[in-house]
Formats: C-alpha cells, sequence, structure tokens
C-alpha cells in the first residue's frame, strides 16, 4: 500500500458534466464532488448528512433509494484524490455501523488512492478497521460499492468485500500500480489494462457490472439496491397468458443457445440484472423480479462452453447462492449441463475444491429454491445445480429433459465396450444404439428420475412462470444466517 | 489494427465452418461450430472485421487455446 500516494496524483479526471443541481441558484459542483456523486445516487431531496463534510476525504450520509432508506458514503476525489486517512475511514465506520443498527444497504463510492502516506500507520490501521467492519456487515445488511476513479491498494479492497461492486469506465482497481508492477517484475501495462473494467469485468471477476458512463453506474447500484432493499412480494400470475420459453431454444438437441434471452423471459419483463455478465459466461448469475418479487437466477448458458460447468464458473454461482440466501432471496436454477469440463487444465485449477464450493453454498442454502431442467442435467454437473438431493424445494422438469450421470450413448459405450469391440464393423452402430435404448430405459430418462423423487414433476414450457412462481410462493421464506464471504 | 486471434475454448472437434476467409464479419456472427461433450457450440467472431485466416478443417481436433479464426478488425 505504499505505492498508493502516485496513484492518487494521476487521476483521470471525468469529463461529463453534473446534471445533479440545476437550479439557477444552486452553484454547478464539479461532477466528482461528493454531494454530486451522492445526489445522483440517492433520490432527489432525500440526502441528510451523517457525518460533517469536512477535510478528511470521506463523507457519510442517509437517504433513500426508490423509497427505500439507506446509508451511503463517498470518498472525497477532490481532497487528495480521495486517499483515505484515519478520520475518513472512521466515517465509513460509522456509516457502516448506521446503516446495520437500521438493518439497511450500504452504498460506497470509491474515488481515492489508497491509505493517506502522510499519516503512515495509523491510517493502515484505519483501512483496516473500514474492512472489519465490512466483515461485521457481511450478510447482515446489502453492501453495494461503485468505483468512479482508481480505488488502490486499500480502497481496493473495500469494494471486494462488498456484496455487489460496480464499476465506470473511468473506474481502476488494482493492488500495487503500473509504476510499482513496473519497478518490480518490469511489466509494461497501463492503468486500464491493469485494473480497468474491462480487465476486472472479463478477466478477474473482481466487478459484477461495468457500464461506460458514471452516471449509469450509480443508476445500476440504485437498481441493485432497490432490488435487495424492496424485494416485496409474489403476485397471483393465474391469468397471466402463457409464455412458452421452449420457443425461445433450437430444436437441435445438440445445438448451443444464449440463456439469457429465456432468463429474460421468465423473469418479469426488462428486470434482469446480471452479475458477472462477462466472467465465467458459461454461467449466467442475476438479480431480478418474479411476478413483483426478488429473486436470484442461476442458469447454464450453453452458448459458451457448450454450459458445462467449470472452476471459476462454479465459484462464480457458488458466491451468488451465498449472497442471494444471506438477504432472503429465493433461487430459481435453470439446468442445462453436460457436465463438468474435463481437462488437465481444470483439475490444476482445482475444479474439486471450487467445484465443492457450489455444493456447499447449495446444500447450506435456506432460502426457497426452484430447479427446472430444460433439456439435461448430467453427472456431478447434475448434483451441483440444486439437485433434491441437496434440498432443493422443488424440481421440476420439461418433458423431453433428460436427467443422467451421462448421455445413454456414452454410457453405454463404457458399459458395453468389450461386446462392441467384438461387433462386426457394419452392425457395431446398429448395436450402440440398441444398447442405449435399453440402457436409457433402466437406468436413465426424467421417467426414471421422477420414480425416484429426484425430479418431482414434469411441467409444459409453457407452464414454467406460473409454475416456478407457485413452488416459490409456497414455501416458507427463510434468509440464510452467514456472512457472505468473497469467494 | 493488430490481428484477432479467436481461439478454441475448450478441447472440441471442428464441425462445420459457415464462413471464409475473405469474408466481412459483425461481432457474434457465427463462424464455425466445434463439437465437444456432445454439443454443438458456435464460435462466434469475437470482432467485426474481414477473416484472414481459418487454420483448421472440419474433423480437425483442436485444443483449448488454438487458433481457429483470425480476423482483421474493420
Amino acid at each position: 500500500m505504499t505505492s498508493l500516494a502516485e496513484n492518487s496524483a494521476i487521476t483521470p479526471v471525468t469529463t461529463t458534466t453534473s446534471t445533479t443541481r440545476t437550479s439557477e441558484a444552486a452553484p454547478v459542483l464539479d461532477p466528482r464532488d461528493v454531494e454530486a456523486r451522492l445526489g445522483l445516487l440517492l433520490d432527489t431531496g432525500s440526502l441528510t448528512p451523517l457525518v460533517e463534510r469536512d477535510d478528511s476525504g470521506v463523507w457519510a450520509v442517509r437517504g433513500t433509494i426508490e423509497g427505500a432508506p439507506v446509508v451511503a458514503f463517498c470518498t472525497d476525489a477532490l481532497k487528495m484524490g480521495g486517499a483515505m486517512g484515519n478520520d475518513g475511514c472512521r466515517h465509513i465506520v460509522v456509516a457502516i455501523e448506521a446503516a446495520m443498527t437500521d438493518g439497511i444497504p450500504v452504498v460506497g463510492l470509491w474515488h481515492s488512492g489508497g491509505a493517506r502516506l502522510a499519516e503512515g500507520v495509523l491510517a493502515l490501521d484505519a483501512v483496516g478497521l473500514v474492512f472489519a467492519a465490512m466483515v461485521r456487515a457481511s450478510g447482515k445488511i446489502p453492501q453495494i460499492s461503485v468505483v468512479l476513479g482508481p480505488a488502490a491498494g486499500g480502497a481496493a479492497y473495500g469494494p471486494a468485500l462488498t456484496d455487489i461492486v460496480i464499476m465506470s469506465e473511468n473506474g481502476r482497481v488494482f493492488v500495487t500500480g503500473p509504476d510499482v508492477v513496473r519497478s518490480v517484475t518490469g511489466e509494461n501495462v497501463d492503468m486500464q489494462s491493469l485494473g480497468g473494467s474491462d480487465t476486472h469485468g472479463r478477466r478477474s471477476g473482481v466487478v459484477h457490472v461495468t457500464t461506460e458512463t458514471d452516471e449509469d453506474a450509480i443508476q445500476q447500484a440504485r437498481d441493485l439496491t432497490a432490488l435487495l432493499a424492496l424485494q416485496g412480494g409474489f403476485a397471483d400470475v393465474a391469468d397471466e397468458a402463457e409464455i412458452d420459453l421452449r420457443a425461445l431454444m433450437p430444436d437441435n438437441p445438440k445445438r448451443a443457445y444464449p440463456v439469457a434471452p429465456i432468463v429474460g423471459s421468465l423473469l418479469d419483463t426488462g428486470s434482469l440484472r446480471e452479475l458477472q455478465a462477462r466472467w465465467a459466461p458459461n454461467v449466467l448469475t442475476g438479480l431480478g423480479r418474479l411476478a413483483g418479487r426478488t429473486v436470484g437466477v442461476v442458469a447454464n448458458n450453453p452458448l459458451r462452453l457448450g454450459g458445462c460447468l467449470d472452476s471459476p464458473s462454479a465459484e462464480k454461482a457458488s458466491r451468488f447462492v451465498r449472497m442471494c440466501d444471506a438477504f432472503g432471496v429465493p433461487l430459481v436454477v435453470l439446468v442445462d449441463v453436460p457436465g463438468y469440463l474435463p481437462g488437465v487444465g481444470q483439475e490444476w485449477d482445482g475444479v474439486v475444491r471450487r467445484g465443492a464450493k457450489l455444493l456447499h453454498a447449495f446444500a447450506e442454502a435456506v432460502v426457497p429454491r426452484v430447479t427446472l431442467v430444460t433439456r439435461k442435467a448430467y453427472g456431478g454437473a447434475y448434483i451441483a445445480m440444486n439437485a433434491k438431493s441437496l434440498g432443493a424445494t422443488a424440481v421440476y422438469a420439461w418433458p423431453d429433459a433428460e436427467v443422467a450421470v451421462m448421455g445413454a450413448s456414452a454410457a453405454v459405450g463404457i458399459l458395453h465396450r468389450r461386446k462392441l469391440a467384438a461387433a462386426e464393423p457394419g452392425e457395431r452402430e446398429a448395436l450402440h444404439a440398441q444398447l442405449a435404448a435399453e440402457h436409457e430405459k433402466i437406468a436413465g430418462g426424467v421417467a426414471r428420475a421422477i420414480e425416484l423423487g429426484v425430479v418431482d414433476e414434469l411441467i409444459e414450457p409453457t407452464q414454467t412462470r406460473r409454475r416456478i412462481v407457485g413452488a416459490l410462493a409456497a414455501a416458507a421464506p427463510a434468509r440464510g444466517q452467514h456472512g457472505n464471504i468473497p469467494l | 489494427m493488430l490481428t484477432h486471434h479467436v481461439v478454441a475454448e475448450l478441447v472440441a472437434n471442428v464441425g462445420v465452418i459457415s464462413l471464409a476467409v475473405g469474408d466481412t464479419v459483425a461481432a457474434d456472427d457465427t463462424v464455425m461450430l466445434l463439437e465437444s461433450m456432445k454439443m454443438e457450440i458456435p464460435v462466434l467472431a469475437e470482432v467485426a472485421g474481414v477473416i484472414t485466416a481459418i487454420p483448421v478443417t472440419q474433423g480437425d481436433a483442436v485444443y483449448e487455446g488454438d487458433v481457429l479464426v483470425d480476423i482483421q478488425p474493420a
């Protein structure tokens, strides 16, 4: 963290002009001004100070977002590049504690070069107190971070400890800046490649939502805060027009497709907010509204890696599941998974350790959670995607779905390897098909899964929304009692 | 602009290749299909431009990281 002073000196200037205070009398604020930024975040006229505005480099306030009370703080980019000193850090701790007392979300707006060098160890100690407060609040109240400028060193771990991190094009998150990287490792890299929104949105998974503008980033924070703070209840959907979600999938069962349009149609129109959309894109995670109530969705995305689970996607999904559980957000799990991705790279990347997190997350979750197998669920990935055995509230499947250890054809290839090898070359394919059909009858197919009770019911694709709403609404609401460690 | 390499995300067999060298693509156009994990997975042009090379043919086995398509960004 000793590198942080240089970073704060090269703060990129936001070029957009403020639109927050348009009245004739009020002076036009610098768009980086804490009041301008917090004013954009909070409902108009709702901002009231929680602490005095001072030279600490942090301002903490109360206000509302879509009417829901929140606490918010903002590091002051115009004071020493937002560097965090003892007094500023204590304001952040006050903000988090006030939000905890009231059980309401806390939103942090970040633009900070890190700890104040001049304060030395005092500043480091104070930054540590901020981290400790965030961890005390973890899983108890939603913590949302918006990165609007550099957030270096200590300021990087502030957002990273929270539940959702949003970053605009102007955001930069890194532990050590380009100068230090260059002098230590010889790597030549600019701030954007090192810690810009593309890097963290696509490569590192540090950031959940990336936006082009600061205004957009703050709007996303408002939307996500509202989803967590104002969760609502399930409306009656019995009289709704039916939607055939199956029509959004290709006819060819082997063909890949993007899952986002299906999730978008299952949820209330326009309500899906994807999290970590570009990182580990073979699984989709997102918050949205289903019949008016906030839900979390985990869905395999066959367009990428065929929808296989792998090490990063398992980790992404497990953190999301734990966040939803901590805040009492019911889960909808859409399954179309050919299995775990095989390979040396995956095994060495700890797919066993990281995949175990997903099993842990689902098995631990107490929120209502409904699984729908749309096309197929094979092997270990079948279990990991909220199987009945892990405690799913209900497991549904569309009529032509497959649930098995592996596809029938592949299974008989292993089970009857010798028999197949002994067959005449001309007859081998026919024998393989015949064995596969027999195997399907005995071991596989969704019929056997229903017989065993691991799939509760086959549902028509047109009934999907109605049935999932019904199952979630009928389950007793619950909320996990655990923190949300950034897995 | 540097040539953009689209690489295989996973071990697979090359399926149908639907575009050819010289074709103009938009970002997210399907260039070919990969067959893996009992799935047909489209390979998408990650940038808009012109295809300058397709160093694989149908039936080839490819490994994670192998170049499938070169695109000269527009």
